[in-house]
């Protein structure tokens, strides 16, 4: 089942055409991940997913991104719920300067949560595996964490608003060799309840870590601009063992630029 | 192979080019100009402290607390601060309560909410324009409209007149502060409240502002604390240079403030610095004295606000 | 925070301390994958070995189907082993582990056609000659080389290079009856006749070699937790002649 239908995708930044006529569909319980150079609208087209593009004030998208069905870009939609529902880790853990238990109440407590709060922390921590290692220092600064816990508290923060999507922006690439294996083993724990999509430059981790890849590419369009497109889209073992484009075989295997 | 001995080998190469401790002449010299900048800086402020203070001693050792509580007399042995003390403080009220939150605000507003039009851009750049304008400027414009054209609101001469025009004079700077105290905030912090479904105010209010405020608090009360130090602009402004009779004893705050002549510190000690007599040197040096203790007190506060403030936000 | 409980809620998922677990799960499926398929080509040719002694020849279609089973095996986890080797940038044991795993896949997937040419034999000749010694030397030769087969297969499964060096020493026996087997059909060529003869010293070449795939098999095994090969650094591959 798509959770995600994305059709004939363009997002511009003002006058440039940042992505051109992605088509992906990102299936239920599974982990997406998006890789490519530098440029090539991965980011982009993640941000697109929860809005938060809306954000940039000349940001502009086209096309057609379905949410279980629904125009996540449709007149009564509200980019603010949709956060809710489609949570999101950062490149760099940017954990809120408060208090670890606060990190992960905020998001239910801004959304009207009205059950035990407290099991409600100690459930997403949990989740994130973190728990063991903060349930007796809840009330200290969240910086007090290494950079692999920041990061973990950032997807207990995520997942606390009980959202069926987390986005991950390279949520590893801040991260140690070791911390960025847990985050990794992390997430195939979580895709029995979340779909997952993570954007990494970091080829070797979607491999890894992945069930399907889409490859983006920098192309020149007809102006000589630079426009990041989709140029395969596959089972992440097909696109590791036997791309079906050149492109992809290029980059994948290191022979690219 | 007999050459051998004479070929240096590879570690004789790399401690040849490894080696020779060089004297660097240009960092010694450029640290030590620079030392010497730090000492001529203190060297100036620490003169001019004591040399307000040896002047003015005699003042606080003779007359005491005295000094402080008296009423301003024509008489230099008896010319006390109370009422100029009393005009400076109203006057950072006024400061405070107008100009720190139209500043902050407006500095939210262009901040966090305005669009990046060329509009934005034209009132942030005429902001910073405002901040850099003479303040004597602030004070013929405080005349103009406190003392003259809203004399019903303000009764013409009086702290109201000057409270306003000093709130005029630092609200861009006040501004100017908080903008940038608000643009040190990360964007990161911002993304991450979005991302889990905060609202914009929402985000500005326990996000934004809470790591802000130490740099606002410190940046307005350093604000403040140069209102506190004009003169210029009250002097046009309605405040009274030469003596005045103190009001009568139990007058209220209220009746003091919105219908009672007034002056303030700096005002008073730039009328009695052009005083002829050789006795007002020394009350002009005790009086200097106080403003710089008030001064280092308000900075205090300042510094004590900011780490209060960011211990919470930490 | 007083107010938080100890026990941890029932509804988050289990965590493993390890930080490749999923990796591991992936090499303990591939390690089983092997060990199943091992069992399937042990069990066709003991299944072979009774077509043989007892003369059934209707279990012929049976063995030769049952090695369509181990072919499937064979490409799947040869597929999975490449795609891991291509996803998790295996090193050190987890490279020697998955670099042995195709060729010990190879070994039990030739291991698999060697039992199909023996239930081909069979059906050509219509059944074995009528002698007891051969019968009886062929049974012993079958269970002695799916001994073999077995301890390898064991050795991998446990990981014991020790027990991995020591199938070779098995073999011997394989060897000696093999030789006893060939001097029988020399002993009783006239009686049995040029094709059997033929027929018959191919089935004892084909259970050696099984055999030896068996020795193989623990040699690698030895080599994944050692890093090196028992005995020489032949890498562990034998003549097949």
């Amino acid at each position: 089942m798509n959770v995600f239908s994305v059709h004939d995708l363009n997002v511009y930044y003002s006058d440039f055409h940042a992505v051109r006529d992605v088509s992906v569909d990102v299936k239920e319980h599974e982990i997406t991940a998006f890789i490519g150079p530098s440029g090539c609208g991965k980011s982009t087209v993640l941000r697109c997913f929860n809005r938060m593009n809306d954000l940039i004030e000349t940001a502009r998208v086209e096309g057609e991104i379905k949410y279980h069905g629904v125009d996540l870009y449709g007149g009564e939609v509200d980019p603010v719920q949709v956060r809710r529902h489609i949570g999101m880790v950062f490149q760099k853990p940017n954990p809120f300067p408060k208090s670890i238990y606060d990190n992960v109440a905020f998001g239910p407590r801004i959304a009207g949560f009205k059950g035990n709060l407290d099991e409600l922390v100690e459930s997403s921590l949990e989740r994130a595996a973190l728990w063991d290692e903060v349930k007796d220092i809840l009330d200290q600064s969240a910086f007090a964490l290494s950079g692999g816990q920041q990061q973990r508290l950032c997807i207990a923060r995520a997942i606390a608003t009980s959202p069926d999507v987390l986005l991950m922006d390279e949520p590893a690439s801040a991260l140690d060799p070791i911390a960025t294996l847990r985050i990794e083993e992390l997430m195939h724990e979580l895709k029995g309840e979340y779909t997952i999509i993570i954007v990494t430059h970091n080829m070797q981790q979607a491999a890894r870590v992945s069930d399907r890849t889409a490859f983006f590419n920098v192309s020149l369009n007809e102006q000589g601009q630079r426009t990041g497109q989709l140029v395969e889209f596959d089972e992440t073992g097909l696109i590791f063992t036997n791309p079906k484009e050149t492109a992809t075989e290029d980059y994948i295997t290191g022979r690219f630029g | 192979m007999a050459t051998r001995s004479k070929m240096p080998t590879t570690s004789d190469l790399v401690k040849a080019s490894i080696s020779g401790k060089k004297t660097d002449f240009v960092g010694i010299a450029v640290a030590f100009i620079l030392l010497l900048t730090v000492f001529v800086s203190l060297g100036i402020l620490i003169t001019l402290l004591a040399d307000m203070l040896i002047k003015g001693w005699s003042v606080f050792a003779d007359r005491g607390w005295d000094f402080i509580s008296s009423p301003l007399s024509p008489d230099p042995e008896k010319a006390g601060l109370s009422q100029a003390i009393f005009g400076s403080l109203i006057l950072m009220v006024f400061v405070v309560i107008v100009a720190f939150p139209l500043g902050v605000g407006a500095a939210i507003y262009l901040e966090e909410y305005a669009k990046d039009t060329r509009m934005t851009r034209f009132i942030v750049a005429n902001m910073r324009n405002l901040a850099g304008v003479p303040s004597i400027v602030y004070g013929l414009l405080g005349f103009a409209v406190f003392v003259q054209l809203l004399s019903g609101i303000t009764n013409g001469r009086t702290l109201i007149s000057g409270g306003l025009t000093l709130a005029v004079l630092v609200l861009p700077i006040m501004m100017i502060t908080a903008s940038e105290a608000l643009r040190a905030v990360p964007d990161a912090l911002r993304q991450a409240s979005y991302g889990v479904g905060a609202t914009k105010w929402e985000t500005i209010r326990h996000h934004v502002l809470p790591v802000a405020t130490p740099a606002i608090l410190t940046g307005s009360v350093l604000t403040v604390a140069r209102a506190f130090g004009e003169s210029a602009p009250l002097l046009l402004a309605g405040a009274v240079l030469s003596n005045f009779f103190s009001a009568p004893a139990g007058t209220g705050v209220v009746t003091l403030v919105t219908e009672g002549d007034y002056t303030a510190l700096p005002i008073v000690v730039f009328n009695w610095a052009r005083q002829p007599q050789k006795e007002f040197v020394a009350i002009t040096a005790a009086g200097i004295v106080v403003l710089l203790v008030i001064l280092l007190l308000v900075n205090g506060v300042a510094i004590y606000l900011r780490d209060r403030a960011s211990r919470r936000a930490a | 925070m007083t107010s938080h409980g100890t026990e941890p809620s029932s509804a988050a998922p289990r965590h493993h301390d390890e930080s490749r677990h999923h990796f591991t799960e992936i090499l303990e499926e591939i390690k089983d994958g092997m060990v199943e398929m091992g069992s399937l080509v042990i069990d066709n040719a003991r299944r072979a070995g009774v077509a043989i002694v007892e003369n059934r020849l209707e279990l012929v279609p049976e063995i030769i189907g049952a090695d369509d089973e181990v072919n499937l095996r064979y490409a799947q986890l040869e597929r999975l082993t490449f795609e891991t080797l291509a996803r998790q940038q295996p090193v050190a044991k987890d490279l020697r582990f998955l670099v042995s795993a195709t060729r010990i896949l190879y070994e039990l997937e030739r291991s698999g056609d060697l039992v199909v040419n023996l239930a081909y034999i069979v059906d050509r000749l219509h059944g074995l000659p009528e002698s007891p010694q051969l019968r009886s030397l062929l049974d012993r030769l079958v269970g002695a080389s799916c001994d073999v087969l077995a301890s390898g297969i064991t050795a991998l499964s446990n990981m014991d290079e020790v027990a991995g060096r020591l199938v070779d020493e098995e073999d011997d026996v394989v060897d000696e009856l093999v030789g006893a087997f060939y001097d029988e059909i020399s002993r009783e060529r006239n009686e049995i006749g040029l094709e059997a003869g033929i027929a018959l010293n191919r089935m004892g070449r084909f259970l050696e070699r099984i055999a030896d795939h068996g020795v193989n098999i623990g040699e690698n095994t030895t080599y994944i937790v050692t890093a090196e090969f028992p005995g020489d650094t032949h890498l562990g591959i034998r003549d097949e002649d």
